[in-house]
C-alpha cells in the first residue's frame, strides 16, 4: 500500500510518502499558495515524486476554515432561532478577556443581526414542547430566503439537544425548498446543553460549510484528473481522521486541526520508544503549540476557542503561543525587551532572509550566535545572511548599554524560551502536573533548536527529537485512526432502574456509530467503540467525561469510578450524589499506517565540520553533525549541532544525545 | 527611563523571574477553580488571586478582577498594623471588613506569610467572592439595608492559623454565623490549598536565583511599572479638573441622590484624586472604602491612558487620593457597605468626566455604570431542594473615538466575569423559563459613536414561590454622554403579573420581593453613554443600526436627526433639514455667577438648578426634573429643576464648581437637556 499525507501550514506545505511494500518513507517540503490551495497541495506531492495513481490513501491536514474564521471571509450564514432568543449570539456571554483597556471590543458575531430570524416554537428543560412549530411559519421563511443568494443556514432551537423534533423538522422543511443552501441545525452538529455555545458551533461549521465543500470538490476532481481512486480524509481537531464527505458536512470538527497531527505522531513515536508522558513542542515560524499527554491518550476538551468565538466539539487540548522563529524582538516604552507576538511573517521574514526585514527575529538571534549557519538552506530554498542577523540584533545592543550582541541575541532567544515555558506550565503545573515526570517532545522547524533550553527551565531530563522534525505534523495524519465522536443528552441518576435505560441508550448510539463508519467504507472488523459519559456531583454545573468499559457497570462501581476521576482531576470527592448527564461514544477505525524503519545507519561517527557558538556568555568551538549520517546508538557530549532537511538540534553544553532505534533523539540532561 | 540607567539585574533574568511569579498566580487560580464547589468561582470567576511583599505592595497578579485585587494592598496593610511583629511563620490572617480593604461583606480575603528563615518576604493572597456570609438575607445581597449588620459577619484580619495551628474558635464562629457553613468550609479548603501551592513555588523560585536577586528583580518591576505610568501621565497637562455624579439612595423609601465629587489634579507625572465635598455617608448600601474607590481611580487612570502593560503596585504610586472620612467614599462603622461595585463605577463615572476634559481622545462615554446584581431564592418542590438564582446582567460600554460602545459586555473595572448564565442552564437547574434574552432597542446614548446596547431578560417563576432581591445603581440617573452624546437606557426591573408590568417601588433596589408561579421578572441593564454630537453620525452608520434594530426608525429621527425613503434608504434631503431643524431647535442659556449652596436631599445631596416657571416652560423641563447641562466640557453636569421665581430670568445661576465642571465663565452660554427617569428627588412611589 502507497500512502501521502500532505500539511498546509502558513509558510510551507509539508508532505510524507510511504510504501509499505518497500519500508520507504520520503519527505518534502513546498512553498504553500494561499491563493490556490489545492494546487498547493498537488505540488508538494509533486516534489515527492507521488504518483497519484498507484497511491491507495491520501490524508489532509487543512486550515481553509480555520483562515476564512481568522480572516472573516466565510459565507453569510443566516440564523432560524427560538422566539426571544434572536440575540443569543451577539450577547455572548459578556466577558470581557483583555483588561485594563477602555477600547476592548467584544469579538463580533459571525451573523448580523438582520439573518437572525425568530419562530415561534419552544422546547422546555425537560424536553416537552410548550409550543409547537408551525411548519408554515418555516415555509414562510423558506420563501423569504429564495428571494437572497444561496448561502448557508443554521437551525438552532432552544433545548434540542433533549428534543430534536423542532429542529429537523424545519430542516426537512428548508433543505427541499432551497437546495442550493448549505444546512445544519445545533443537534446534529453538537447535541448538548448551553445554547450560546452550541448555537456558535453551529454557526461555525456553517460559515466554513461551503468553502469546504468547493475545495474539497476541487481537490478531488484535481486528484481525480491523476488517477487517484482512493478515499480523502482529513485530519480532525480531535486527533482522528474523517472522510472528506464528512468533513464537508461537519467542517467545524477541522477547525484546530492544524497541530493535531503533531501530537498523535507524538503519541506514535511515545508508544514506539516507550516513553508515555510526553509534553509537545511545536514551534513553526509564527507560533507555537504545546500539548501534554499523560500515558499515551490524547488530552480532549470542548472548551476552545477560535478568534474569541467558542467551539465545542473534541478537540485535543493545545496551548498556542504567537511566537516562532519569525516573532520580532522589540523594546517597549518601560524598557523592557519583548519577543512578539508581532511576525516577520514569510514576507519579508528574518532580517537574515535578505528580503527586506530589518527587525531582529528569534530566527536572526539564533544565526547571530551561531546556532544556525548561513551555510544552511531552510526548507532548501531559503539562504541565511549571517551579517543582516547581526545588524537587526544590534538594534536592541543599541538600547541596552550593558549588552553586546552576543547577550543581546542570547536574551532574545532565553524571552522567546521563558514564553514558551510559559505555555508549557499553563497545561502542567496550573494543571496539577509536574513537568519533571514528562518528555519534551520537540518539532516543527524552531523546535530543536530551543528544546533543550526550556527543558532546562522546567527541569526536564529527556528531549525527543523524532525524524524530519519539520514534517512531523504531516507523519501524524498518516498514522491517524478514522474517528466519529458520537453525543447524546441523557441524564439519570445512579439507580438501577435508570442504568438500564443508560445501557439501552447506550446500544443504540453503538450501533449508529458502526453503522456510519460501515457506511464510509471501513469493514466492521476495524471498528472499535469507546464508550463514556459526562458526570457530575448533584449541584454541579460542569460534568467531567468519564471512561466506561463496554457494559454498564452497576451503581456502586460507576459511582467509584466517578469518585476517582473526580479525585484525579479536582483533587477531591464528595459525598454528595451522582448523575449522569450525557453519553459518549467514540468509534475508531482503524487504518493501515507507515512504519518507522529501524534505524540501520552503523558507519563511524564523525562530524561534518565546526564552528562558533555562544553558549551562556561563552564562545564555545562546536563540533556540527549530519543527522542522516548518525549511526544508531550513537552517544555525543554537548555542546554539538546536528543538522538535517529543515531543521536544527542544539545539544548545549551539559547534555549529552543519543540516536534511538528509530533514528529518534534522545536529549538528557548530565547529572549535575 | 533614561536609557543610560540600566538595572543592575540583566534584563533576561529580570523578565524570566517576573513572569515565573505571574505564573504562580495562574497557578493559585487553576487550584481554586479545580477545589471549589461554588457556581459563583467556576461558573462566573468571582475571585483573585495575588502576591504582595513585605511592605504590602502587590507585586504580581494575573487578569484578576479589577475589583478584587485592587483594593487588596489595603487590606494586606491593615493586616500588617494589627499585627505588627506579631506574625510568624504558619500564621494565615482572614478578612472580609470593607472598612479596612475589603469590598462586600461576601469578599473573604486569606493572607499567607511566607518566611525566608525568619524573615517576612511575601505574602500570597485570595480574595474569594463566598455565597453567603450571614445577614439578614439568603446570598447577604440586600439593597435596602441601613447598617453593616445585616449585611453579614465582618471580620477584621483574625489569625485563622497560628504558627501553623488551626484557632478552632475561629472557624467555629465563622461557621456558626454563615449559612451553608459545610460549604463556607470549602471555600476556604480552596482558598488554603492556593496560598499553600503558592508557598512552595516562591521558595523555589527563591533557592533557583537567590531571594535577593528574585527581591532585586521585584523592586525594578514596580519601578519600571511606575515609570511607565508616569511618562504617560506627563503628557498630560498639568492642572486641576472637577467632576460630579450620583449613587442613589432612598431614605424611608423616598429617592435621595448621593453626591460623589472629585477634584483630579494632574501635577508632572502624578495625580491627586481629592474627593472633598462628596457626601456623607449614609444608611444605605452606596458606601465604600477608599481602597474601592481608589480601584475605580486607577482602573479609569490605567484603562485610558496605558491600556496594556503589567499591572502592579509600582503603576498606583503616582496616585494620590484623599476623601473626608465618614463619607460614602470612606465609610466608617456602622454604614452599609454592600454596593462597593456601584461606588466603584461611579469613582470610574467621575474620573472619566474629569479626564475627558484634558484628554477626550482617550476616554469613552460613561459605562453602564452598575454591576447589577440579581437575585431570587426558592424552593423547588418538584426536585425538593432549594435553589439561589443569581446573575449580574452586563449592560453596554461608551462609545468612544474610534467606534461604538460594545453591547451588554462587563465594563472594564469588572474582568473576566461571565455575568449572566445560558438559559438553558438556568431552566435545567431551577424552575424558571427564560422568556426572552434580548438586546433592548434604543438603550444605547446616541452620539456620533453610539453606546453600547443593554440587555432586556425576562425570566417567569415556574415553581410556587421566591423571592427576589436586587442592588443595582443608575436605575435613576443614566450613563452620561460625552462631547454632546446622549445618555444611555438606565437600569430597570419590572415585576409582570397578571399581565401588568409593575415597576419596582425603589427603582434598582430590593430586598425579598415575593414572587408568585408565573410571576415575570423583566431585567433591563443600562446602556453606555455616547460619544459625539449624534447629528453628525454618519446617516449611513444609523441606517445599519435602524436595519440591524438596534436603533428604532423613531430615535433615529428624533436622537440622529435621520430621515428615511420608503423603501428604508436614508432620505438625504429629509435628513439634512431634520438636522437643521433640531439644531436650531437648541436654546442656550448664559450662565451667572452665584456662590449660593447648590445642593439639597435629605441625607443625600444633589444640584438644583434653580429657574422660573417661564423659563423652564421655554426649555420644556419641568420641576424636580433631572437635566443636564453641556458647557465647554465633554461630559454634562446634571442638576434637578427648582421653579424658583427669584432665579435670573432666562440664565443660569452657577456656583464655581458648577461653572470648572461645565468649563465655562460667567456670561458664556451653556445648552440644557431634558432627561426622563422613573422617581425624582424627595418621591415616595405607593
Amino acid at each position: 500500500m502507497r500512502m501521502v499525507g500532505v500539511d498546509v501550514g502558513g509558510t510551507f506545505t509539508d508532505a510524507v510518502y510511504y510504501d509499505d511494500q518497500s519500508g520507504e518513507l520520503a519527505w518534502a517540503k513546498a512553498p504553500s499558495t494561499p491563493h490556490a490551495p489545492a494546487g498547493g497541495v498537488l505540488a508538494a506531492m509533486d516534489r515527492n515524486g507521488v504518483d497519484l495513481a498507484t497511491t491507495d490513501r491520501f490524508v489532509h491536514g487543512v486550515t481553509i476554515g480555520t483562515n476564512a474564521i481568522l480572516e472573516r471571509r466565510g459565507a453569510p450564514v443566516w440564523v432560524i432561532t427560538t422566539k426571544g432568543f434572536r440575540d443569543t449570539l451577539e450577547i455572548a456571554r459578556t466577558n470581557r478577556t483583555v483588561l485594563y483597556d477602555i477600547k476592548t471590543l467584544k469579538p463580533a458575531s459571525l451573523v448580523p443581526r438582520q439573518r437572525v430570524v425568530e419562530v415561534d416554537e419552544r422546547v422546555l428543560a425537560d424536553g416537552s414542547v410548550l409550543r409547537a412549530l408551525d411548519p408554515d411559519e418555516i415555509h414562510r421563511v423558506a420563501a423569504r430566503l429564495r428571494a437572497e443568494p444561496p448561502a448557508a443556514l443554521t437551525v438552532c432551537f432552544l433545548h434540542s439537544y433533549l428534543n430534536g423534533a423542532h429542529e429537523e423538522a424545519a430542516v426537512k422543511i428548508l433543505r427541499a425548498a432551497l437546495p442550493d443552501w448549505f444546512v445544519c441545525h445545533s443537534a446534529e452538529i453538537l447535541p448538548e446543553m448551553r445554547e450560546y455555545e452550541r448555537f456558535n458551533t453551529t454557526v461555525l461549521n456553517a460559515y466554513i460549510g461551503p468553502l469546504t465543500a468547493r475545495y474539497l470538490g476541487e481537490l478531488s476532481r484535481l486528484m481525480r484528473e491523476r488517477g487517484y481512486r482512493g478515499a480523502v480524509h482529513l485530519m480532525a481537531s480531535s486527533g482522528g481522521i474523517e472522510t472528506a464527505e464528512r468533513a464537508a458536512r461537519f467542517p467545524v470538527h477541522t477547525v484546530l486541526s492544524g497541530p493535531a497531527g503533531g501530537v498523535a505522531a507524538a503519541i506514535h513515536l511515545g508508544g514506539l520508544v516507550g516513553v508515555r508522558n510526553l509534553i509537545t513542542y511545536d514551534m513553526g515560524g509564527t507560533s507555537t503549540d504545546v500539548c501534554l499527554i499523560e500515558d499515551l491518550n490524547v488530552p480532549l476538551t470542548s472548551e476552545q476557542f477560535i478568534d474569541g468565538l467558542p467551539v465545542r466539539t473534541p478537540q485535543i487540548e493545545i496551548n498556542s503561543v504567537g511566537a516562532g522563529g519569525g516573532s520580532i524582538a522589540w523594546v517597549d516604552t518601560g524598557k523592557i525587551l519583548k519577543v512578539g507576538p508581532h511576525s516577520a511573517g514569510a514576507v519579508p521574514g528574518p532580517a537574515c532572509y535578505g528580503k527586506g526585514g530589518v527587525e531582529p527575529t528569534v530566527t536572526d538571534a539564533n544565526l547571530a550566535i551561531g546556532r544556525l549557519a548561513s551555510s544552511l538552506k531552510l526548507a532548501g530554498t531559503v539562504a541565511l545572511d549571517e551579517s543582516l542577523a547581526q545588524q537587526a540584533v544590534q538594534r536592541i545592543v543599541a538600547v541596552f548599554y550593558s549588552l553586546d550582541i552576543p547577550r543581546a541575541a542570547e536574551g532574545i532567544i532565553r524571552i522567546a524560551v521563558a514564553r514558551m515555558v510559559s505555555a508549557i506550565k499553563e497545561i502542567s503545573v496550573s494543571k496539577g502536573y509536574d513537568p519533571r515526570d514528562f518528555a519534551l517532545v520537540a518539532f516543527g522547524g524552531a523546535g530543536p533548536m530551543h528544546a533543550a533550553f526550556i527543558a532546562e527551565e522546567l527541569e526536564i531530563a529527556h528531549v525527543l527529537v523524532p525524524l524530519r522534525p519539520g514534517n512531523f505534523c504531516a507523519f501524524g495524519a498518516l498514522i491517524s485512526d478514522v474517528r466519529h465522536d458520537h453525543l447524546r443528552t441523557h441524564r439519570a441518576t445512579l439507580i438501577e432502574g435508570e442504568l438500564k435505560g443508560v445501557e439501552a441508550a447506550f446500544v443504540q448510539i453503538e450501533a449508529a456509530a458502526r453503522s456510519a463508519m460501515i457506511e464510509e467504507g471501513l469493514p466492521a472488523g476495524d471498528v472499535s467503540l469507546q464508550r463514556s459519559a459526562g458526570m457530575r456531583y448533584v449541584g454541579q454545573s460542569w460534568d467531567l467525561i468519564v471512561r466506561l468499559p463496554e457494559q454498564t457497570p452497576d451503581a456502586t462501581a460507576l459511582a467509584a469510578l466517578f469518585h476517582a476521576a473526580h479525585e484525579r482531576r479536582y483533587g477531591y470527592r464528595a459525598a454528595d450524589p451522582i448523575e449522569i448527564v450525557s453519553l459518549r461514544v467514540t468509534a475508531i477505525g482503524r487504518v493501515a499506517k507507515p512504519k518507522l524503519g529501524e534505524w540501520t545507519i552503523t558507519s563511524p561517527l564523525a562530524a561534518t565540520g565546526s564552528r562558533q557558538v555562544w553558549f551562556a556568555g561563552i564562545r564555545c568551538n562546536v563540533p556540527v553533525y549530519a543527522r542522516d549520517e548518525l549511526p544508531r546508538d550513537a552517544r555525543i557530549a554537548g555542546p554539538a549541532i546536528i543538522e538535517e532537511m529543515g531543521a536544527v538540534t542544539i545539544v548545549p553544553p551539559d547534555w549529552r544525545v543519543e540516536v534511538g532505534s528509530v533514528g529518534e533523539l534522545h536529549l538528557r540532561r548530565s547529572v549535575q | 527611563m533614561n536609557s543610560a540607567i540600566d538595572p543592575a539585574v540583566d534584563p533576561i533574568t529580570l523578565e524570566v523571574v517576573c513572569e515565573s511569579l505571574i505564573a504562580v498566580v495562574r497557578e493559585m487560580r487553576a487550584s481554586i477553580i479545580r477545589a471549589s464547589y461554588s457556581p459563583v468561582i467556576y461558573e462566573m470567576d468571582d475571585f483573585s488571586c495575588a502576591l504582595f511583599n513585605a511592605k504590602a505592595e502587590m507585586v504580581a497578579q494575573s487578569n484578576d478582577h479589577p475589583g478584587h485585587v485592587m483594593p487588596m494592598p489595603w487590606s494586606v496593610r491593615c493586616a500588617m498594623e494589627d499585627f505588627e511583629n506579631d506574625i510568624h511563620p504558619g500564621d494565615i490572617i482572614l478578612l472580609n471588613d470593607s472598612y479596612r480593604g475589603g469590598t462586600h461583606l461576601n469578599d473573604v480575603t486569606l493572607l499567607y506569610p511566607v518566611f525566608a528563615g525568619d524573615r517576612l518576604v511575601m505574602l500570597p493572597a485570595v480574595r474569594s467572592h463566598w455565597a453567603d456570609v450571614g445577614g439578614a438575607t439568603p446570598g447577604s445581597y440586600s439593597g435596602l439595608s441601613t447598617n453593616i449588620y445585616q449585611e453579614g459577619l465582618r471580620m477584621p484580619p483574625i489569625k485563622l492559623y497560628e504558627r501553623g495551628q488551626p484557632n478552632k474558635a475561629v472557624m467555629r464562629l465563622i461557621e456558626a454565623n454563615m449559612r451553608l457553613p459545610e460549604d463556607r468550609k470549602g471555600d476556604l479548603n480552596a482558598m488554603l490549598g492556593a496560598v499553600r501551592a503558592a508557598e512552595q513555588r516562591l521558595h523555589k523560585l527563591f533557592g533557583k536565583y537567590g531571594l535577593d536577586a528574585v527581591l532585586e528583580c521585584l523592586a525594578i518591576n514596580l519601578d519600571r511599572s511606575e515609570t511607565r505610568m508616569r511618562s504617560r501621565i506627563g503628557t498630560l497637562p498639568a492642572g486641576t479638573y472637577v467632576y460630579e455624579d450620583y449613587l442613589e439612595y432612598y431614605d424611608e423609601g423616598r429617592f435621595d441622590p448621593v453626591l460623589m465629587r472629585l477634584a483630579l489634579t494632574i501635577a508632572g507625572d502624578g495625580v491627586t484624586a481629592d474627593f472633598a465635598g462628596s457626601n456623607p455617608q449614609v444608611p444605605g448600601v452606596v458606601n465604600s472604602s477608599l481602597a474601592v474607590v481608589g480601584a475605580g481611580v486607577f482602573v479609569a487612570l490605567k484603562s485610558t491612558l496605558d491600556p496594556g502593560g503589567a499591572v502592579n503596585q509600582g503603576a498606583f504610586r503616582p496616585i494620590t487620593l484623599k476623601a473626608p472620612g465618614a463619607s460614602i467614599v470612606d465609610v466608617r462603622a456602622d454604614a452599609p457597605a454592600g454596593a462597593h461595585g456601584e461606588v466603584r463605577k461611579r469613582a470610574v463615572s467621575v474620573m472619566l468626566g474629569c479626564l475627558a476634559q484634558v484628554a477626550p481622545d482617550l476616554v469613552s462615554g460613561d459605562l453602564c455604570g452598575t454591576s447589577f446584581p440579581s437575585s431570587m431564592g426558592g424552593r423547588d418542590v418538584r426536585r425538593n431542594r432549594s435553589y439561589v438564582y443569581y446573575e449580574a446582567p452586563a449592560g453596554g460600554n461608551g462609545g468612544f473615538a474610534e467606534a461604538d460602545g460594545s453591547s451588554v459586555y462587563v465594563n472594564v473595572d469588572f474582568g473576566n466575569i461571565r455575568s449572566i448564565h445560558n438559559a438553558e442552564s438556568l431552566e435545567t437547574d431551577m424552575p424558571i423559563v427564560v422568556e426572552k434574552s434580548a438586546l433592548r432597542v434604543d438603550s444605547g446614548g446616541a452620539g456620533r459613536m453610539r453606546g453600547g446596547l443593554g440587555l432586556h431578560r425576562e425570566i417567569r417563576l415556574a415553581g410556587d414561590e421566591a423571592v427576589y432581591s436586587v442592588l443595582s445603581d443608575r436605575a435613576v440617573v443614566p450613563p452620561y454622554g460625552v462631547g454632546g452624546g446622549a445618555s444611555a437606557a438606565p437600569v430597570s426591573v419590572s415585576i409582570r403579573a397578571n399581565g401588568q408590568d409593575v415597576p419596582l417601588l425603589t427603582p434598582g433596589k430590593a430586598t425579598g420581593v415575593r414572587l408568585r408561579r408565573d410571576s415575570v421578572f423583566i431585567l433591563q441593564s443600562a446602556g453606555g453613554g455616547g460619544y459625539g454630537d449624534p447629528l453628525v453620525r454618519e446617516p449611513a452608520r444609523v441606517a445599519a443600526d435602524v436595519s440591524a434594530g438596534y436603533v428604532s426608525e423613531a430615535c433615529a429621527r428624533s436622537a440622529y436627526g435621520v430621515a428615511f425613503d420608503r423603501d428604508g434608504g436614508v432620505d438625504q434631503t429629509g435628513t439634512t433639514s431634520l438636522r437643521a431643524q433640531l439644531a436650531s431647535a437648541i436654546v442656550r442659556l448664559p450662565i451667572i455667577a452665584d456662590e449660593s449652596p447648590p445642593y439639597e436631599g435629605i441625607k443625600g445631596r444633589h444640584r438644583v438648578l434653580r429657574m422660573r416657571n417661564a423659563t423652564a416652560q421655554r426649555l420644556g423641563v419641568r420641576s424636580n426634573q433631572l437635566i443636564e447641562l453641556l458647557g465647554r466640557h465633554p461630559a454634562p453636569l446634571r442638576a434637578w429643576v427648582k421653579l424658583d421665581e427669584s432665579a435670573p430670568a432666562d440664565a443660569f445661576p452657577m456656583d464655581a464648581f458648577g461653572r470648572q465642571v461645565l468649563g465655562v465663565v460667567a456670561g458664556d452660554t451653556v445648552r440644557l437637556r431634558g432627561i426622563d427617569t422613573p422617581i425624582a428627588p424627595g418621591e415616595r412611589r405607593a
